[in-house]
């Protein structure tokens, strides 16, 4: 019996398959369903769905985990690993992962890695248990996490060993009895994926939790200003900075969208004497922002970062001020290509949360998305195991030190802080000449036959990280002389 | 607390310091042993035990940069004490 109704199935499947390859092959485009396939690719997959959402919604398609566009080319930077010009480290010494933020602070921050997990609010992003969660696997390996837009959840206090809060445009977490809790302050005017956007939470997305840790009162939304409160002038800025400073004692740092502004922004945040600088790249994630925001606003995380880094050489101010590189940063690969081109440390984001729903994808799918088990509003926030979903991300966070580490040995180096441009070679000419990378394609000695105007400039290991202000490049020397 | 008792305070810390900097070394070193050790083992449950013995090696090796920090600190410390002890001194004759 189930050996015919399988044969007619069969059968029936077969017919229907015949007749609509046989309509897609003989008729004319206004009649075919071929007509999308064109249509797709014209428009895209993501563009096309998201071109409906809008015209169901007339609103913006609130997009998660920011642009799919990846905007920063890090495939175009390799490592270059040595053998004899300089030697590989021993395996049996250790490669030094810790890292300080805001060196110049009466409290610095100390993390055992140079990876933070980044700001990602309780109730405007995730649910509580994602947040604990965040914090037990940043504590376990460690490192902090960041409080985002929010005010202050106890449980995530409680839960992280380090924390860095977001003094935000909100005001939820700006009073002296929220931030005097924190181990470093954030200054937060604006993010990659949404630059300096306001933001509104609509009341029928707040629950009771949510209410009590932003202190709304019912029916109240959550507004996220353009500016922050109080701050109208680059004077405000600096007193505030220089307030914060005094009165806690912590790392106190501004978090920006890169931008193309971005050395005017560096200007005043240094002038307000800022400990660390976020800046976050145009591949910055978020819980959901409107499309036009993610893939038409700032600057990828790869420029924002050497442009920051050479900025705060410019200003003698690398080494005192910390530069923490976020935005898209989703490989141990291009962690570390961040940091070899200034970052002191990393945010990630998107990594983080994919990596701490882990296996537990499987509980959401196919019927939900896996996300669903771990922003504010998702419906499976319930089903999501702190344990299980903690220790995936601390399995991650030690993969990606371990592949850094590795790394680092085959560098020759003995610190992850220790990476920078000279360990780096480009494919592309024009993000050699941006970034200060060398270019790969010719010997270092070399580097004149493509850019004419360095010949006799040139030294031959590398572009010394700490170049003098000015630009200029010391006198060519021996060409034999060996890698340091 | 008088200039000497402060000096000898300083030199207690640091001693102290340096101890614990050469002891997080140590601890640091066998954790990463028992990580090798650990990941010979083609079990979850152990290979889990084993990344977390190599975030205590992290963890370790950042306490004794940070004590070597602090010496350093400690040590700033220790001269000013001393500098201000010696003006104290000169003024007093």
């Amino acid at each position: 019996m189930l050996r015919l109704i399988e044969n007619w199935l069969r059968s029936a499947i077969n017919e229907t398959v015949d007749k609509a390859l046989t309509r897609l092959v003989r008729d004319q485009y206004p009649e075919s369903i071929a007509e999308m396939l064109p249509s797709l690719q014209k428009v895209g997959g993501v563009r096309f769905a998201e071109l409906l959402m809008r015209s169901a919604q007339g609103a913006p398609a609130p997009r998660p985990l920011g642009s799919p566009q990846r905007f920063s080319p890090w495939e175009q930077l390799l490592f270059n690993p040595v053998h004899l010009c300089r030697f590989p480290t021993p395996e049996n010494v250790p490669v030094a992962t810790a890292v300080t933020i805001g060196p110049r602070a009466r409290r610095p921050l100390t993390v055992a890695i140079p990876i933070l997990i980044a700001g990602m609010s309780f109730g405007g992003a995730l649910s509580k248990r994602a947040k604990i969660a965040l914090a037990r696997a940043a504590s376990a390996v460690g490192t902090a996490t960041n409080t985002g837009e929010a005010g202050l959840l106890a449980e995530e206090r409680a839960a992280a060993r380090l924390l860095i809060g977001q003094y935000n445009r909100g005001g939820w977490l700006n009073a002296p009895e929220q931030y005097r809790q924190l181990d470093a302050i954030e200054i937060q005017l604006g993010q990659g994926a949404q630059g300096s956007t306001p933001q509104r939470t609509r009341a029928r997305n707040i629950g009771p939790d949510y209410r009590e840790v932003f202190g709304l009162a019912e029916g109240e939304d959550a507004v996220i200003h353009s500016r922050l409160p109080g701050v109208n002038s680059q004077q405000e800025f600096i007193r505030l900075v220089r307030r914060l400073r005094a009165e806690t004692g912590v790392p106190v740092g501004l978090k920006i969208a890169a931008t193309h502004h971005l050395e005017r922004e560096l200007a005043v945040a240094l002038e307000a004497g800022v400990d660390f600088v976020t800046v976050d790249g145009a591949e910055g994630g978020t819980h959901g922002g409107a499309p036009t925001l993610q893939d038409d606003m700032g600057l990828p995380t790869l420029y924002a970062v050497a442009r920051a880094r050479d900025y705060l050489v410019r200003q003698k101010a690398a080494g005192g001020v910390s530069l923490i590189a976020a935005g898209g940063l989703i490989t141990p690969g291009q962690m570390l290509k961040a940091m070899a081109l200034g970052a002191d440390a990393v945010y990630i984001g998107t990594a983080a949360v994919i990596a701490l729903i882990g296996d537990q994808a499987v509980e959401a799918l196919p019927f939900e998305p896996p996300t669903s088990m771990v922003v504010y509003t998702g419906k499976l926030t319930d089903q999501l195991d702190e344990d299980r979903a903690a220790r995936s991300l601390q399995r991650f966070l030690n993969a990606c030190v371990t592949e850094m580490e590795m790394v680092a040995v085959s560098l020759g180096r003995t610190a992850l802080a220790d990476i920078n441009k000279s360990d780096l070679c480009a494919l592309d000419p024009v993000l050699a000449r941006a970034t200060g990378v060398q270019l790969g394609l010719v010997a270092p000695d070399r580097q004149e036959r493509l850019f004419p105007e360095l010949a006799g400039r040139w030294q031959p290991g590398w572009l010394p990280p700490a170049e003098p202000p000015g630009g200029s490049l010391p006198e060519r020397q021996d060409p034999l002389e060996p890698v340091h | 607390m008088q200039h000497e008792d402060l000096n000898h305070a300083c030199a207690y810390i640091i001693s102290e310091l340096n101890r614990i900097e050469t002891v997080a070394g140590t601890l640091a070193m066998i954790e990463r042993e028992h990580y090798d050790t650990l990941n010979r083992f083609d079990h979850r449950e152990l290979l889990d035990v084993a990344v977390e013995e190599q975030s205590a090696a992290r963890q370790l090796s950042m306490v004794k940069q940070v004590c070597g920090e602090l010496v350093q600190k400690m040590a700033e410390i220790q001269q000013a004490v001393g500098r201000q002890g010696e003006t104290g001194h000169a003024s007093s004759h």
